[in-house]
């Protein structure tokens, strides 16, 4: 197969903004339905692909591929979700401050880890190793593949979460985000509902952290930083939290935007990719978000409107 | 109408109240040695501002702590009853046992619909775990019909969008109460802010409830629906009940008039 078309920056950078929009969409269940505001994305993002490059690295497997392969990802997934559980149960009844200031604690605290377990983790020198489960000639031509997994798993979540909205499910985590003891006055046990949902959003984070690691090869501290979990809300608040189609719309046209247009395609002088662009992202990603809460406070395509969904699932 | 005091016997459940204290920032609002509620099928609930009937449907629904003291729920048949205390339990277990209670102050889901509103009400755990995303149609399949009998009884303008008027609201509270099939309903001032003949439908949804088998206890400070629906009256002043008694006498007691009610009433 030739890909000589397929420039590897653009598929890199494609690749990027669907793995944030599969943060965003999972952000959305969390931010936009039950109202929780999770700033450790990032961390559960981590854990997952630690988790799952240390099991996939570190133990003598005596079982063929892709087996050694697909049951690490499975547990970076699992290892994510029941630190979700672990945060959840601190966090769940507590003020949005508390909401706030715990997820981010606990997102700094696997900083430090992964930094710190060098035996674990490789510490700041990174943890190589991490290949795709598949060989099928040229890199770019398994960086393509790989991309069409991510794709097709984001693609569940998005499913996944356009399902959710069309459920009781989706109608409870409204209730518990819109008015929590009048949920709980109509029996919902509003505390499991914020847990469960927190395990869950979790172990998704973990999966595509772990699918990025493979793509990516290295797990290294600086790659985990505080940008992932911004890039994840930016997006989101910025297509509008409480829409499906927000954390799409809103993550295509930052992420997008910047590390395709951007930086693929404006000349900037190559002495800027290391220094400059992390903070002109930042300051862009800043940017965009209050002009948009100014003019539009619900994102750019508003907020719920679930009249209209009631009266478009339940016509008579 | 209906005859609730003739209605064919039935096991009502009661709830017992014992050495209930409830206290906010030190001062005592509710104090109360020994209660029970749901001896008779419609209980009124009157007294003055601030004489803790709220506080108390809240320390039944356990939505407020008690400082000390205990709620029991009692049911079942006379020769095998049941007892839960309820004041060891979790709120949300609440409706689960059939215990319920409509809000005095507005409450509702700004983002909900009223159908939305209804079906939450209706929905039992078993639809709402997070894998059942295909559960919507049976859960309308099974209830719907329900919901639709209260949304034309009502009489609600436009079921597919936002409660909009205050009355609105607090009409689609009792309704979400009443969708969870209440054996104990504790109402707290129901019809204020409806219109007569709304307050008059809720009058009729409530007797029928209790012709049932539903226990009902009802706050409110329109005297006219006490005395006309109450089968037995509690007075509440100062965080206790001091009186209870048929309606009738309830009205005629010195007491009651002095505190509450004022001269020139009867
Ligand atoms: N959450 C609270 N914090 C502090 N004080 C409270 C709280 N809830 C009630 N109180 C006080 O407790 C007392 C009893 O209030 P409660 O609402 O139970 O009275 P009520 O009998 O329902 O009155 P009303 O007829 O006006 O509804 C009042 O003095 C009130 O100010
Ligand atoms: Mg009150």
């Amino acid at each position: 197969m030739n890909l000589d078309w397929l420039d590897a920056f653009l598929l890199f950078g494609t690749f990027q903004v669907v793995m944030v929009i599969g943060l965003a969409l999972l952000l959305h269940l969390q931010l936009g339905l039950a109202r929780i505001a999770n700033f450790g994305v990032v961390g559960f993002w981590a854990i997952g692909a630690y988790a799952f490059g240390v099991l996939f690295t570190k133990v003598d497997w005596s079982i063929g591929e892709p087996w050694p392969f697909l049951i690490s990802m499975l547990f970076g997934t699992v290892v994510a979700g029941l630190a979700g559980l672990l945060v959840g149960w601190l966090i769940a009844d507590l003020e949005i401050e508390g909401v706030l200031v715990g997820t981010l604690g606990f997102a700094t605290v696997v900083a430090i880890l992964v930094t710190t377990e060098r035996g674990l983790t490789g510490g700041a020198l990174g943890m190589g190793g991490l290949s795709f489960p598949f060989d099928i000639g040229k890199t770019k031509a398994n960086e393509l593949l790989w991309f069409g997994i991510l794709f097709v798993v984001v693609g569940a979540i998005f499913y996944y979460v356009w399902r959710v909205h069309r459920s009781p499910y989706g109608r409870l985590l409204i209730a518990v985000g819109d008015n929590e003891p009048l949920a709980r006055s109509l029996g919902k046990p509003t505390f499991q509902t914020k847990l469960w949902l927190f395990a869950i959003g979790s172990a998704g984070m973990g999966l595509l952290g772990a699918i990025n690691g493979v793509m990516v090869h290295l797990l290294i501290p600086e790659g985990i930083g505080i940008n992932v979990t911004l890039a994840a809300i930016v997006g989101l608040v910025l297509g509008g939290t409480a829409r499906v189609w927000g954390a799409v719309l809103g993550v295509i046209l930052t992420v997008g935007f910047f590390d395709i247009v951007v930086q693929s395609y404006l000349p900037l002088p190559r002495s800027w990719y290391t220094q400059a662009i992390p903070v002109l992202r930042e300051m862009v990603f800043g940017a965009a978000l209050i002009i948009v809460l100014l003019v539009r406070p619900f994102g750019i395509l508003g907020d719920m409107r679930r009249d209209k969904l009631i009266r478009s699932t339940h016509r008579d | 109408m209906i005859d609730v005091a003739n209605a064919p016997t039935v096991t009502r459940p009661q709830i017992r109240i014992e050495g209930a204290v409830k206290s906010f920032a030190g001062r005592v609002v509710v104090d109360i040695d020994e209660l029970v509620l749901g001896d008779s099928p419609i209980e009124g609930l009157i007294g003055p501002n601030g004489a803790g009937k709220t506080t108390l449907m809240r320390m039944i629904m356990h939505s407020a702590k008690l400082d000390r003291g205990k709620v029991t729920l009692r049911r079942g048949p006379e020769e095998d009853v049941e007892e839960v205390v309820l004041s060891d339990l979790p709120t949300h277990r609440m409706a689960g046992l059939g215990v319920v209670k409509s809000n005095q102050v507005i409450m509702d889901f700004e983002k909900l619909t009223i159908w939305d509103s209804l079906l939450l009400s209706l929905a039992a755990a078993k639809y709402e775990h997070p894998h059942r995303i295909f559960s919507e149609a049976p859960l309308f399949e099974a209830h719907a019909e329900e919901a639709r009998e209260y949304l034309d009884f009502f009489s609600f303008a436009d079921p597919t969008g936002f409660a909009q008027s205050a009355g609105e609201k607090k009409l689609l509270d009792i309704v979400r109460c009443l969708l969870l099939k209440p054996r104990f309903l504790l109402l707290d001032e129901p019809t204020a802010g409806l219109p007569d003949e709304l307050t008059e439908k809720v009058m009729e949804a409530i007797r029928r409830l209790a012709s049932e088998g539903t226990s009902v206890v009802i706050v409110e400070h329109d005297l006219n629906v006490i005395w006309s629906i109450s089968d037995e009256v509690h007075f509440m002043a100062e965080g206790n009940i001091i009186l209870r008694g048929p309606p009738q006498t309830i009205r005629e007691n010195r007491t009651v008039v002095e505190k509450y009610l004022g001269e020139g009433h009867v």
